[in-house]
């Protein structure tokens, strides 16, 4: 099958919404492709509010986002190892975290401003709540699904305890720690909105962009921001995608 | 302008006509009593002050005694989600700002109209404890959050500082929901904010902060709450909603005679203290007229800001105003 098969539904999608649009048949209001290509246009060029234009939104939430994310995964995949390994720290870690695990990013919001002032750590503090969970999951079951016999035939072999791990357990926990990162940097990019409701000083970030323009019912506007949204979400899933690639070539 | 006052008559007329037009079929018992509706759909602002009136009218039953089913369809957190329901034709008749309702209206996002003035004024500047100065120049250098770009807030600001002669982009002005603001601002992560009622009230309760400026200093009786209705519910239902205006102007009386009693239901409606509410009570005007050149003065501003897009806000302004359904068709 050819490549370009992967276009086939989002250019469905379009041309289907684009007929609709021009039918009348979609609800009043609601922007067509044609709008929302000239609000890309308009962002780029003008900016929403005037002069503050999209590259100018989409760094600052890339850095946000980022930030949240390294955090993340630096504190997530060395605690999901060791969670994994031991019985024990399950025991005691796990009723904190499924307990925590469910409440929306959002709900912290007040919390994170009265934590973190306004600006880059408490936007980045949601993004890290949105991240955290799934890599800390994926690299626990990582962990788990090595299977023993592999570990007792280390240990047999006299290994130690730590070269069992760094040997045994982390590549064999790796792939699943890795798709963890994908997902957490899904649901990480997906708090971006709620993030960025926690104020933002110099006036831009995608998120921020959505709630002005909602604020200016300018709905062209708020469609190209999610177009946005979603192309530099897919392309984040992509990087570490290849990057998987690159560093799993052992399987 | 003469113009002007010959289409806001002839519009009074049409709306006349269609009146004698209602009352003769209903009186002639031809017509079918479903063309016109007592059943009202209302939006309103959760835990705002400047609505007041809208929830007198309800706790006291005005509508009821004007015959009218007011169903409560959303109390919204901010004014552009209930001018989108007025879009997706959700609500007949909404308390909403003034500043929602024309960036709605400006862009044919909604068709409304406004019938009635809420409340005039009830915004603040307040300034961070410890900070130097009584006047809008200590602004100067400042971080200061306005509730969105291009609202009545941020205009005010604006015309605070110009003024005062200082230059906008001497201060960062930032964006802030109103509930933020006033832990922002006790953290000194702002150094002033504007909002409305009752946060300024709130803040300086709680010590977080002090009024710098009242917006009737800024500008004097500037317009802010209106009630707004679907254009073509109006048209349909002009005796519903002429109803509708007349309890909420029998709840504003209601508000200005009895304080007391209005501040115990203003705690209710807002979740507020009470000392709070009844404070907060002072500095807003609840008064049901509208005024046009005020409301055309900011619609100029809007264009300004290239918020809308008409091509003469005064007279798109004049046309969004309709005062016919007042007591002596407004003042």
């Amino acid at each position: 099958m050819s490549r370009w098969w992967k276009l086939a539904s989002p250019v469905a999608v379009i041309v289907l919404w684009q007929v609709l649009s021009s039918t009348g048949a979609l609800p009043e209001h609601t922007p067509s492709p044609t709008k929302v290509v000239a609000g890309l246009w308009e962002l780029t060029t003008k900016g929403l509010p005037p002069g503050y234009r999209l590259p100018g939104h989409l760094f600052a939430s890339l850095e946000r986002v980022l930030l949240g994310f390294a955090i993340a995964a630096l504190v997530a995949l060395p605690l999901g190892l060791l969670v994994g390994y031991s019985k024990r720290m399950e025991v005691i870690v796990d009723p904190l975290v499924e307990a925590l695990r469910p409440v929306p990013p959002l709900a912290w919001l007040p919390l994170a401003v009265l934590w973190f002032g306004i600006g880059l750590f408490s936007s980045s503090f949601l993004i890290f709540l949105g991240c955290f969970f799934p890599i800390l999951l994926s690299t626990i079951s990582g962990v788990k699904s090595v299977e023993g016999t592999l570990v007792d035939a280390a240990r047999t072999l006299g290994a130690k305890s730590r070269s069992i791990v760094w040997r045994v357990m982390l590549p064999g926990a790796m792939p699943s720690a890795v798709t963890g990162l994908r997902i957490g940097m899904g649901i990480g990019w997906m708090t971006l909105v709620a993030a960025e409701m926690t104020g933002v000083k110099s006036g831009y970030g995608l998120g921020y962009l959505v709630l002005t323009t909602r604020d200016l019912a300018r709905y062209d506007l708020l469609l190209a921001d999610i177009v946005v949204i979603g192309l530099v979400g897919f392309l984040l899933d992509r990087v570490i995608k290849v990057a998987e690639r690159r560093l799993l070539k052992w399987r | 302008m003469t113009t002007e006052k010959y289409r806001v008559r002839a519009k009074r007329a049409a709306i006349a006509a269609l009146l004698v037009v209602v009352a003769a079929v209903s009186i002639a018992g031809c017509g079918s009593p479903a063309e016109t509706t007592r059943v009202v759909r209302v939006g309103h602002l959760a835990n705002d002050m400047h609505q007041l009136a809208y929830y007198v009218a309800r706790e006291n039953g005005y509508f009821k005694e004007e015959g009218l089913d007011v169903r409560e369809a959303g109390a919204f957190n901010a004014g552009p989600e209930e001018m989108s329901a007025f879009s997706a034709r959700q609500l007949d008749i909404g308390y909403v700002g003034t500043a929602p309702a024309l960036t709605f209206a400006g862009q044919d996002m909604a068709e409304v109209k406004a019938v009635a003035g809420v409340n005039r004024v009830g915004s603040a500047i307040v300034i961070r404890n410890g900070l130097e100065g009584g006047d809008i120049s200590a602004l100067k250098g400042r971080n200061v959050a306005v509730p969105g770009y291009s609202t009545m807030q941020d205009f005010l600001l604006r015309i605070a500082l110009g003024k005062a002669r200082v230059d906008a982009r001497d201060l960062t002005i930032m964006t802030l929901k109103p509930p933020e603001m006033a832990q922002a601002l006790s953290s000194a992560q702002i150094d002033a904010f504007i909002a409305w009622e009752p946060y300024p009230t709130m803040t300086v309760t709680q010590g977080g902060g002090r009024v710098l400026e009242q917006s009737s200093k800024i500008w004097p009786h500037h317009p802010c709450c209106l009630v707004v209705v679907d254009s073509s519910f109006l048209l349909k239902n002009p005796d519903t909603v002429q109803r509708f205006v007349r309890a909420h102007e029998k709840a504003t009386e209601f508000i200005k005679d009895n304080p007391e009693e209005a501040a115990d239901l203003a705690a209710r409606f807002t979740g507020q203290d009470r000392e709070i509410a009844r404070k907060a009570m002072t500095t807003i005007e609840y008064d049901t007229s509208m005024d046009k050149a005020a409301i055309q003065r900011y619609a100029a501003y809007l264009k300004e800001m290239g918020v809308i897009k008409v091509s003469d806000p005064a007279s798109f302004a004049a046309d969004f105003v309709e005062p016919g359904m007042l007591q002596g068709g407004g003042r």
